[in-house]
C-alpha cells in the first residue's frame, strides 16, 4: 500500500443512483427535501419543499404550537416534496430527520413522523445532526473544500473547522444565539415575523444612518451577545429615540430611530461575527469561509465577510434563503452520507434530543 | 495631505511577515535599515467594520496591548518589550522574539499542511531542537501565565500560536516560554476572568491538538503551584466556566 500524506476518501461512488428523503422540523420551519446522490459522484436536489410557522408580530413561537403546525403540515409538506421530485415513498434508499439540537416538542412530532413512514415502507432511518446539516448542504452547494464554518441561526452560533472526522467549534456564544439576539429586539420594536424577523431588520438598517455605542463583546474566538440585546433595548427607552423615526418638529435633530437601532445592532453583532471568523482563519490558516444557518443570508454578514476574506487573500462561500433557513435537504444530504457510510439507526434508537452538540458526530464520510 | 506620518514611514521601510488574527506584522527597525530588529503590529483599517467602531477599537486596543505589556514587564513576566506606540495610527513596535511558536512545537490535527511549510516528515520531532520535553513545556505555559495573573493581567486569547519559546543564551539551561499579542487583553482581579482565560487556552488546545488533555493538565499543576493560595477558588471556578459552554451532555 503506498503511504500517501493525504489520508483517502472513505466514501466510495455508490453503484446506483441513491435517493433519500429529509425531514426537518428542529424549530419553526418544517421541511421536506430529496436528493439523489449519481453513481459518478454528483448530487441532484429533487425537490426542496418549507412550510415556517409564522406568529404575530411581537410573539415568538411556542414550542407546543409549533409541534402542532408541524404535525397539521407534515403530511401535506412530505407529500409535495414526493411529488414535485416525481418519485414514490418506495423508491426511497432511506429516510432521514432531525436527531437535535432543536426544540424538543417540535423535534419529536418530525421523527414520529419519520418513524411511521420507515415502518410503512421498510426503509432504514437516518438521524441526523441539524448542524451537521447545515455544513454538509452548504459544502455541497458552494463546492467549499476545507472551510472555516459560521453556523449562525435562532439557536447557534458556532466558529467551525474540521479536524479529523470531526467538525470541531472553535468558538461559540457564551449565551444567546445571533438570530434570537436579533429575532428579541424585532419583537420589540413590533417588526413582523413574516418571511422572518431577521429578515426585517435587515431591510430596516438599511436606512439606518447613526451608529449609537453598544458592548462590544468578544471573548477569545467566542463572543456574547445578550448583554447587547440588554443595551439595545435600553435605546428604546431613550429620551432621544423615535417610535415612528419621525423628528417631533423642525430642530428635533439628535434622534434615534428603529432603523438607526437595527442598523448599529447589525454593525455591532456581525463585526464581532467576522472578528472571530477571522480569528478561527488565522488560527487554522484557512483561506475558505462558508456561512450556513438561517442569519448566513443576511446580505450585510455576507459583505462583511466577504470583505474580510479578501483582506485576508481568501474567499467567502455563502448560499442563498432556500438553503441557508432550515431545510429538509441538508438533513437528507448529510444523513445520505451517512447512509453510505453505513450508519443506520433501528427504530429502537429513533430518538430526538434537545442538546446535541455539532462536535459529538463522527464525520465518517471525510477523510 | 501629501506628507505622510512618521508611522507610515516605518512601515514602508519594514517588511511585512504575516497576517495574524486582526493585524499584519512587519519586521524592520526604527532605526537606519539593518538596526535593531523591531517587530511592528499594525491593525489596519478594517473595511468591514463600520469607520467609527473601527477607530474606536483599534485604538482601545493598541493603547490597552502597551499598557498590558507594560505592567508584565513590571511584574517579570516574559513578554516582548514596549518599543513605540502610535494608538491613533493602530501601530505599536515591541521587542522582535527569536523562537519558534509553541503550535508549531507540538503534534497538530491539522489535516491540509498548506501553511505547514515546514513540511518535513512526521517522524522529526520539532521540539528536539530545545533542551526541554512536552511536560516541561507544559510546565513552562503554566507558569507564565500564572506569573502573568498573578499581575492581574488577563491575557484575553490564550492559544499555543500565542506562545514562543525562546533558546536560552546557554544551551545546558532551559528556553524562556514568552508570551505575545496581548490584543485582547485587560485589567482584572476577578477570579472569573481568570478563570475564563485558562478555559480559553483549554478550548484552544482541544481544537488545535487532539488527545492533548493530559498535556493540559500539567500546564493546570504547575499553574496550580505557582498560583498558591489563589489556586482552590481559581479551579472551581473553571469547572463552572467549563459546564457553560452552549448543549453540552447534561450527562454527569
Amino acid at each position: 500500500m503506498p503511504a500517501l500524506l493525504l489520508p483517502s476518501n472513505p466514501l466510495r461512488n455508490p453503484e446506483h443512483p441513491l435517493l433519500a428523503l429529509g425531514i426537518e422540523g428542529s424549530a419553526n420551519k418544517l421541511g421536506a427535501g430529496i436528493i439523489k446522490h449519481a453513481p459518478d459522484g454528483s448530487s441532484t436536489v429533487l425537490s426542496n419543499v418549507r412550510h415556517t410557522y409564522i406568529t404575530p408580530p411581537g410573539e415568538g413561537f411556542q414550542p407546543r404550537d409549533t409541534a402542532l403546525h408541524h404535525r397539521k403540515w407534515a403530511f401535506k409538506v412530505v407529500h409535495d416534496a414526493l411529488s414535485s421530485a416525481g418519485i414514490s415513498l418506495s423508491d426511497l434508499d432511506c429516510i432521514c430527520y432531525t436527531k437535535g439540537p432543536g426544540m424538543g416538542a417540535p423535534l419529536q412530532s418530525v421523527a414520529l413522523v419519520a418513524r411511521t413512514l420507515c415502518l410503512l415502507y421498510d426503509k432504514p432511518l437516518v438521524a441526523v445532526n441539524h448542524c451537521v446539516g447545515h455544513i454538509e448542504m452548504g459544502r455541497e452547494i458552494t463546492g467549499a473544500k476545507n472551510p472555516v464554518v459560521l453556523y449562525v441561526s435562532g439557536g447557534n452560533t458556532q466558529v467551525i473547522a474540521y479536524s479529523r472526522q470531526c467538525y470541531r467549534i472553535f468558538g461559540e456564544t457564551l449565551d444567546i444565539a445571533v438570530g434570537n439576539c436579533l429575532d428579541r429586539f424585532a419583537r420589540v420594536l413590533n417588526l413582523s415575523n413574516n418571511p422572518s424577523p431577521g429578515f426585517n431588520i435587515e431591510q430596516k438598517a438599511k436606512n439606518g444612518k447613526r451608529l449609537v455605542s453598544l458592548p462590544y463583546a468578544t471573548k477569545g474566538m467566542d463572543v456574547s451577545l445578550s448583554g447587547i440585546l440588554t443595551a439595545i433595548e435600553a435605546y428604546t427607552q431613550d429620551k432621544r429615540f423615535r417610535p415612528d423615526g419621525l423628528p417631533k418638529f423642525t430642530e428635533d435633530q439628535d434622534i434615534i430611530t428603529p432603523a438607526d437601532l437595527c442598523f448599529s445592532l447589525q454593525e455591532t453583532v456581525f463585526s464581532m461575527l467576522v472578528e472571530i471568523t477571522e480569528r478561527a482563519m488565522a488560527h487554522i490558516g484557512s483561506k475558505e469561509v462558508l456561512i450556513v444557518g438561517g442569519v448566513g443570508c443576511n446580505e450585510r454578514l455576507q459583505d462583511m465577510m466577504g470583505i474580510m476574506a479578501r483582506e485576508r487573500g481568501g474567499q467567502v462561500f455563502a448560499t442563498d434563503e432556500r438553503f441557508c433557513i432550515d431545510n429538509g435537504i441538508m438533513i437528507a444530504q448529510a444523513g445520505l452520507l451517512s447512509y453510505r457510510m453505513g450508519m443506520t439507526i433501528p427504530l429502537t434508537k429513533s430518538t430526538c434530543t434537545q442538546r446535541f452538540r455539532t462536535d459529538e458526530v463522527h464525520v465518517s464520510w471525510r477523510a | 495631505m501629501a506628507s505622510i506620518s512618521a508611522s507610515e514611514k516605518l512601515l514602508a521601510s519594514s517588511r511585512l511577515i504575516s497576517q495574524g488574527a486582526e493585524a499584519k506584522v512587519y519586521k524592520g527597525s526604527l532605526t537606519a535599515a539593518g538596526g535593531v530588529p523591531v517587530l511592528f503590529k499594525h491593525r489596519f483599517k478594517k473595511q468591514y467594520r463600520h469607520p467609527t467602531l473601527d477607530a474606536t477599537l483599534t485604538k482601545a486596543r493598541v493603547a490597552g496591548e502597551a499598557r498590558a505589556l507594560l505592567r508584565c514587564l513590571r511584574s517579570g513576566v516574559n513578554v516582548p518589550g514596549v518599543r513605540m506606540v502610535d494608538a491613533a495610527e493602530g501601530l505599536l513596535g515591541i521587542e522582535w522574539i527569536d523562537g519558534s511558536s509553541v503550535k508549531r512545537l507540538l503534534p497538530s490535527g491539522a489535516q491540509d499542511g498548506e501553511e505547514d511549510q515546514g513540511g518535513v516528515a512526521d517522524d522529526h520531532n520539532p521540539l528536539d531542537t530545545f533542551p526541554v520535553s512536552v511536560v516541561g513545556l507544559m510546565r513552562l505555559i503554566g507558569v507564565e501565565i500564572a506569573k502573568m495573573h498573578l499581575a492581574d493581567i488577563i491575557h484575553g486569547d490564550l492559544t499555543t500560536s500565542n506562545m514562543m519559546l525562546r533558546p536560552s543564551s546557554s544551551s545546558d539551561t532551559q528556553p524562556d516560554l514568552v508570551l505575545i499579542d496581548f490584543g485582547l487583553s485587560y485589567h482584572s482581579t476577578l477570579v472569573e476572568d481568570k478563570a475564563v482565560d485558562l478555559y480559553v487556552l483549554e478550548r484552544a488546545f482541544a481544537s488545535t491538538h487532539p488527545d492533548s488533555e493530559p498535556m493540559f493538565a500539567s500546564v493546570l499543576e504547575a499553574y496550580g503551584a505557582k498560583m498558591g493560595k489563589e489556586w482552590p477558588a481559581l479551579r472551581r471556578r473553571l469547572d463552572d466556566v467549563r459546564l457553560r459552554g452552549r448543549k453540552r451532555s447534561m450527562v454527569g
